[in-house]
């Protein structure tokens, strides 16, 4: 009996050993790729940070000393701060466009699909062909479609854009928020389609008016889709390079430090300099905040889904 | 249990990925100890001795007749045309050799060689050195052929290379030979100073006279503008300039030489005489475009411009600017006129090669009068110049044919726009930067030069 009952059992272990490597051999392809290609790389990224390589030469270990470098350096420092202030606008801001834009095209107008299209397209536009043309409507000159607009209209003096470490990031931020909005605006689409028409029927027969419906209904049932729009966005954010080198970096890619981004010096330290392991550490000293800015909103998410 | 064969997998994958991690990292090592034995030039002596070793194992050392096979590194062979003709020309004198092109690409040329070269397994021969930053790379890892004895054994005269050699010497010891260099000249629009009535540039201007001149054929009128001069956004076109009175180099970490010219520049910029910085920069205008919109009087560029012009004119792309002339770069008072920069390609032998001694009789050839020839029919300035050269590159059909325009091609002394030097890159992005803000003048010309020098002592330091 008791034979039979354990002869069975290794029976059904063995099946269930069959069956999940089955599973396994499926995502086998999908893991193989993730561990050469990025699991890896983010190995030897980590074991990097902790030493001095150029590539080619034998690598020694330092320490700390890469991390110390880097804070010691003000390129690294000013491209920690342009970040965290790109970030810190552009987050909340395109999080705003993207919910007005979504709502007003979510309405019973005359040809919402179009405009709809309208305001998606930047997203899917190629960047370099937009940041030439945002460029020319930017232009420092005098003659430039924008700063013709601000002299003769708002009756103030031309900026000069990209081109002045004043102006330079609200620059990138405005082309940022316009680029990526539409993208955004669909996702908060297809949230506002998911709210059953039932709540706002009902808040109409108790005497809500507009305001009161977008607030007690409209903001809490997209809850879900704001915390993904958030995280997403704040992890972009954090990642942008393509927008700052198109935009400020010019004919010649000279970067400066008004508007040098993290990613931007993680590459600058690696492929110009050669300094693997302090590109490394920069490139730590990065998941670190992301990491920490996502189990925040991790934690806020817990919070508000409870409540 | 699925949890655990899962983390017995990440596990594992971990230790793969930082064996794996750990070995690219040591291979080097190995290959740079013992070649770096042989790179000072106290060493010397020992290289004879290694050579008869090598002969042993390749007796087709010997200019005989066995048949041999060279393995040549090198970028975009098929937009690059004088690499078949120098083969073609070099194996019709050595019939028994034959030349194999291997192209590792242009993007990261200088990195692929120097991964290539670090390991054993590399069988070059002979490979092409695209920049100085990249020769500078390949020396530190100990993989190149001191070619000094060589040199002095078969009489090859460095003079004859404009004094480029001199500045990629290291440490006593010459690793490469140069075979093509282009040098910086000033094209001018032709039709611009006849309409305005001013005389040509010529090939002996100081750079006063050179302002005057560009100030001379500006036209400030709104809608029809003419530029007297044009600067493209690199640093070269102007810090650059200082350093052609050969008293300063751009490594050394004081840049007070830089500020007539800043100041010749900002001026220019703000009296009209040349586009605006901050506009050129953020429209990313090509200095070709600038040039080719017929506006420009006057632009400072590398000669490797020329063979642009030709073809889009040709082409009948460029309409505007076909009248064209070159002279030679302005200079500092007192300074002899031919003073220029310049950049250069050249060749080296890896330590590692089969066959040496054929690989620097190909080496020789290459960057030597027969060479030279070669890319100068194709449009090419080689490294080494005489008379016959230029009358070659003079001689090509869409050439200006004025007399001055030849005489630009000689030069009397090249500086390289950036010499040999460990910091290159770090030194670059100070320099850069600084750029970027006096350009832009978002700080003055004297602060500016006080953060490069500040910013660029601190990395020689280091």
């Amino acid at each position: 009996m008791a034979a039979e009952i354990s002869a069975m059992e290794k029976n059904m272990k063995r099946r269930a050993r069959k069956r999940n490597l089955v599973a396994y051999s499926f995502i086998a392809p999908n893991f193989i790729g993730f561990a050469v290609f990025t699991l890896g790389p983010i190995v030897l990224a980590l074991l990097l940070s902790f030493a001095e390589w150029d590539g080619s030469n034998a690598m020694k270990f330092v320490g700390l000393q890469n991390f110390i470098n880097i804070f010691g350096d003000d390129r690294f420092l000013a491209s920690l701060k342009n970040t965290v202030v790109y970030s810190l606008f552009t987050v909340p801001v395109t999080l705003a466009m993207a919910l007005g834009l979504a709502i007003l095209l979510n309405q019973k107008i005359k040809g919402k699909e179009f405009f709809r299209t309208v305001a998606f397209f930047p997203y899917v536009a190629s960047l370099v062909a937009v940041a030439a043309v945002w460029n020319m409507l930017f232009t420092p000159a005098k003659g430039g479609i924008v700063n013709q607009l601000l002299m003769n209209v708002f009756h103030a003096s031309p900026l000069k854009w990209a081109a002045s470490s004043s102006t330079v990031m609200l620059t990138i931020i405005m082309f940022s928020v316009w680029k990526n909005m539409g993208y955004y605006m669909v996702i908060y689409l297809a949230g506002l389609q998911g709210i059953s028409e039932e709540l706002y029927e009902a808040a109409g027969l108790d005497g809500a008016n507009a305001w009161q419906k977008f607030i007690n209904i409209t903001l809490p049932q997209l809850k879900p889709t704001t915390f993904f729009v958030t995280i997403m966005l704040t992890i972009n954010c954090f990642k942008v390079y393509d927008i700052v080198y198109m935009l400020a970096g010019g004919s010649n890619g000279v970067v400066n430090k008004s508007a040098m981004v993290l990613v931007y010096y993680i590459y600058e330290e690696a492929f110009r300099n050669w300094k693997l392991g302090q590109a490394s550490a920069s490139a730590l000293v990065l998941f670190a905040i992301v990491l920490v800015v996502t189990l925040i909103q991790f934690r806020g998410e817990k919070n508000y889904a409870n409540d | 249990m699925k949890k655990r064969i899962l983390s017995s997998l990440l596990a594992m994958t971990m230790v793969v990925a930082s064996i794996t991690a750990c070995g690219s990292a040591a291979e080097p090592a190995p290959a740079a100890e013992p070649a770096k034995t042989d790179a000072p030039a106290q060493e010397a002596p020992a290289e004879p001795a290694a050579e008869p070793a090598k002969e042993e194992e390749a007796p087709a050392e010997a200019p005989a007749d066995e048949p041999v096979n060279l393995k040549w590194a090198l970028w975009d062979v098929s937009s690059t045309v004088y690499y078949q003709p120098l083969i073609d020309a070099y194996t019709a004198a050595h019939p028994n050799v034959s030349v194999e092109m291997v192209d590792l690409g242009s993007t990261d040329y200088s990195t692929v060689l120097g991964t290539q070269l670090s390991g054993s397994g590399s069988d070059f021969d002979v490979v092409t050195i695209k920049d100085v930053p990249g020769y500078v790379s390949l020396v530190n890892k100990g993989v190149l052929e001191p070619l000094n004895d060589r040199i002095a054994a078969d009489g090859v005269d460095l003079s004859l290379y404009n004094g480029v050699t001199d500045q990629v010497t290291i440490d006593g010891n010459l690793y490469e030979l140069p075979f093509r260099s282009d040098i910086w000249v000033l094209f001018y629009n032709k039709d611009i100073f006849d309409a305005a009535g001013v005389a040509y540039p010529t090939n002996d201007m100081t750079w006063d006279e050179y302002d005057k001149l560009a100030r001379s054929v500006t036209d400030t009128t709104a809608g029809s503008e003419i530029y007297g001069s044009h600067y493209h956004t690199w640093r070269s076109t102007i810090q650059l300039d200082g350093i052609l009175d050969g008293k300063n180099t751009i490594v050394d970490g004081n840049y007070e030489f830089t500020k007539p010219y800043y100041e010749m520049v900002l001026a220019q910029q703000k009296d009209g005489v040349c586009m605006d910085y901050a506009t050129l920069k953020t429209q990313g205008l090509h200095y070709s475009a600038a040039f080719a919109q017929g506006n420009v009087a006057t632009m400072n560029m590398g000669s490797w411009f020329i063979a642009t012009l030709i073809q889009k004119i040709k082409d009948g792309e460029y309409t505007d600017c076909t009248n064209w002339g070159i002279v030679k770069y302005p200079h500092a008072d007192g300074v002899e006129a031919g003073s220029t920069l310049s950049t250069i390609t050249a060749l080296a032998v890896p330590t590692s090669a089969p066959n040496k001694d054929v690989a620097w009789d190909f080496v020789k050839f290459v960057s030597g009068a027969e060479g030279a020839e070669v890319m100068a029919s194709t449009g090419n300035i080689p490294a080494m110049t005489n008379d016959k050269i230029v009358d070659l590159i003079a001689g090509m059909d869409g050439f200006p044919t004025d007399d001055a325009s030849k005489e630009a091609l000689v030069t009397s002394h090249t500086y390289l726009e950036m010499p040999a030097n460990d910091k290159s890159s770090e030194i670059e992005t100070v320099l850069n930067e600084q750029h970027d803000l006096i350009m832009n003048e978002e700080v003055s010309v004297d602060d500016g030069i006080a953060a490069m020098n500040e910013g660029v002592q601190a990395i020689l330091a280091q």
